[in-house]
């Protein structure tokens, strides 16, 4: 191992993580760790991590993003099942094994000793193009040809103006880093502006933080709920900074998700968050629903566009504890992140509140989940056809931030088998 | 004749750096499915090889014309002393007019981004 590897070494694991179905907080946990460094693309990991069961519908993707990794570099299966075609894979199951199995695959992979992994998809062009044309170029020409065997974008006319140039037609995802894993957007972009969104494919789903799934069986101290709710906020404002390229205090959020106690107060958590420039990244008004949308997705995508829709209302124990439901007004992206803030500056004062009076649930039918109303019979509403109509006039990374600000399907709660 | 044993060395030595590093001049192509655009594991429709709006186009022109006006202010601040409360006022009429200009593409809508 020359010094330049033995330097490289000895810095965090540039890990590119590909989330299965239930592995969003675990890999959240990562990027807590200081062996660790999340990073955006796979050109830039030397450990691929793939993490839960990812379903065989993203098989050829996961191929593609594997295939991405510049070498020297290797896989690490978490949960998950390796490809058949791979030698000796790495797997492993204990959570608690993650950051240093993946900094010992680092080092094994920067000194040598493993073999290089296998392109596991076809040494061919995806689109074949040399030797075609009648030079030899590849292609057609210009408008309506297929210079190096992709056909060109045609033109449409941009939604702002009406000038006619090119949309570029591209599907982006299922392990896409600013997009929720799972979701596979089709688009048309012109430029960097949205011309059309549409799903191809929704979200994994991501289990329900405990506490939850227990109050829709029997009675919960509301500390704990109110507790496991401002975590999950802490946890999605955290990733909306990261994708804003604020990960420091992204990493700040996380770490008090992690140490939250009742009678805790995070007094700088809002001048640290509106401080940061978060809200500057999207204009007023981008992502904002109609009311029937609002009232569709209920939670706090709803409070956060005036609809005071909360299932904790109709709970005596919160009812004992002075509980009204803070709203906002705008029903944007920026009043919904706001609202996550006033959420859990709530749950914390409800939370000390509770705990001084050992506040409990006393209703079990319906629980206030963090991202709407779980009930033991219904699926919280699937917002991604909402893309389709909310995306279109934003610019790319105003398009990120709004679906970073929306409980989408994969960062929501399809109900799961309750064990009694 | 030293000039020219040294042009010698200097050629030996280019010529010598280069043959050590040729085998790094071209270092082996990635495999195709490692030149893939990333896209998360998506795939795109079309070569990105496509024209679009350069947005802030009219700003940079905007830029452009002011900059060179300014130019005209470092002779003038040459001459400022000597020509006193004349050269003042001329600079005044002239960033007058510059001042009106700039209203008047305010007004147009050219430093609204789009």
């Amino acid at each position: 191992m020359n010094w330049l590897r033995a330097l490289a070494a000895t810095g965090p694991v540039p890990v590119y993580a590909a989330v299965g179905p239930g592995m969003t907080d675990e890999v959240r946990r990562l990027a807590l760790d200081p062996v660790v460094e999340l990073v955006a693309t796979p050109r830039h990991a030397s450990v691929l991590l793939v993490a839960g069961a990812v379903p065989p519908s993203a098989d050829a993707a996961l191929r593609r993003v594997h295939a991405q990794l510049p070498w020297p570099c290797a896989t690490l299966w978490y949960r998950s099942r390796p490809f058949p075609e791979l030698d000796y894979p790495q797997v492993i199951e204990a959570p608690e094994m993650l950051a240093g199995a993946l900094q010992e695959l680092h080092r094994a992979v920067l000194r040598g000793p493993r073999g290089r992994e296998p392109v596991l998809l076809p040494d061919v062009p995806p689109a074949p193009f040399e030797g075609r044309g009648d030079y030899g170029q590849g292609g057609e020409g210009m408008m309506g040809g297929t210079p190096y065997g992709r056909p060109m974008a045609m033109t449409t006319d941009d939604l702002r103006d009406g000038l006619a140039l090119d949309k570029l037609e591209l599907s982006l995802g299922p392990f896409f880093r600013g997009l929720p894993s799972g979701l596979v957007l089709g688009l048309s972009l012109q430029g960097d502006v949205v011309q059309r969104c549409s799903v191809e494919a929704p979200p994994y789903p991501e289990p329900p933080a405990p506490p939850f799934l227990q109050a829709l069986e029997r009675p919960m101290p509301i500390a704990a709920l109110e507790l496991a709710r401002a975590r999950h906020h802490l946890g999605r404002l955290a990733e909306a900074l990261d994708l804003a390229g604020l990960g420091a205090p992204g990493r700040r959020l996380l770490r008090s998700a992690g140490g939250l106690a009742p009678g805790r107060r995070l007094r700088w958590l809002g001048p640290l968050v509106l401080g940061s420039g978060l809200l500057g990244c999207v204009g007023t008004g981008h992502g904002r629903l109609t009311r029937d949308q609002a009232v569709g997705a209920g939670g706090p995508a709803a409070r956060a566009a005036g609809q005071a829709m909360d299932a904790r209302t109709e709970d005596p124990g919160y009812r004992q504890l002075g509980f009204e439901p803070v709203v906002q007004r705008g029903g944007d992206t920026r009043a919904r992140w706001r609202q996550w803030l006033d959420e859990i500056d709530q749950s914390l004062r409800l939370a000390a509140r509770a705990v001084d009076t050992d506040a409990h649930t006393a209703s079990s039918g319906a629980v206030e989940g963090p991202c709407g109303r779980l009930t033991r019979d219904g699926n919280p509403p699937d917002l991604c056809p909402v893309l389709e109509s909310i995306l279109p006039g934003c610019e790319w990374g105003e398009a990120l931030a709004v679906i970073a600000s929306l409980p989408l399907a994969g960062t929501m709660m399809p109900f799961p088998a309750v064990t009694a | 004749m030293d000039l020219l044993t040294l042009a010698v060395i200097a050629l030996a030595a280019l010529l010598l750096g280069l043959l050590a590093q040729r085998p790094r001049l071209r270092p082996a192509r990635p495999p195709w499915p490692a030149r893939m655009p990333y896209l998360g594991g998506g795939e795109p429709a079309t070569h990105a090889w496509s024209r679009f709006h350069v947005r802030y186009y009219p700003m940079t022109l905007l830029l452009i014309a002011f900059e060179m006006e300014m130019m005209f202010m470092y002779p003038w601040a040459v001459v400022y002393v000597a020509e006193g409360l004349k050269a003042l006022a001329e600079m005044g009429m002239f960033l007058g007019i510059l001042g009106v200009g700039i209203v008047y593409a305010w007004r147009e809508g050219a430093l609204r981004w789009q």
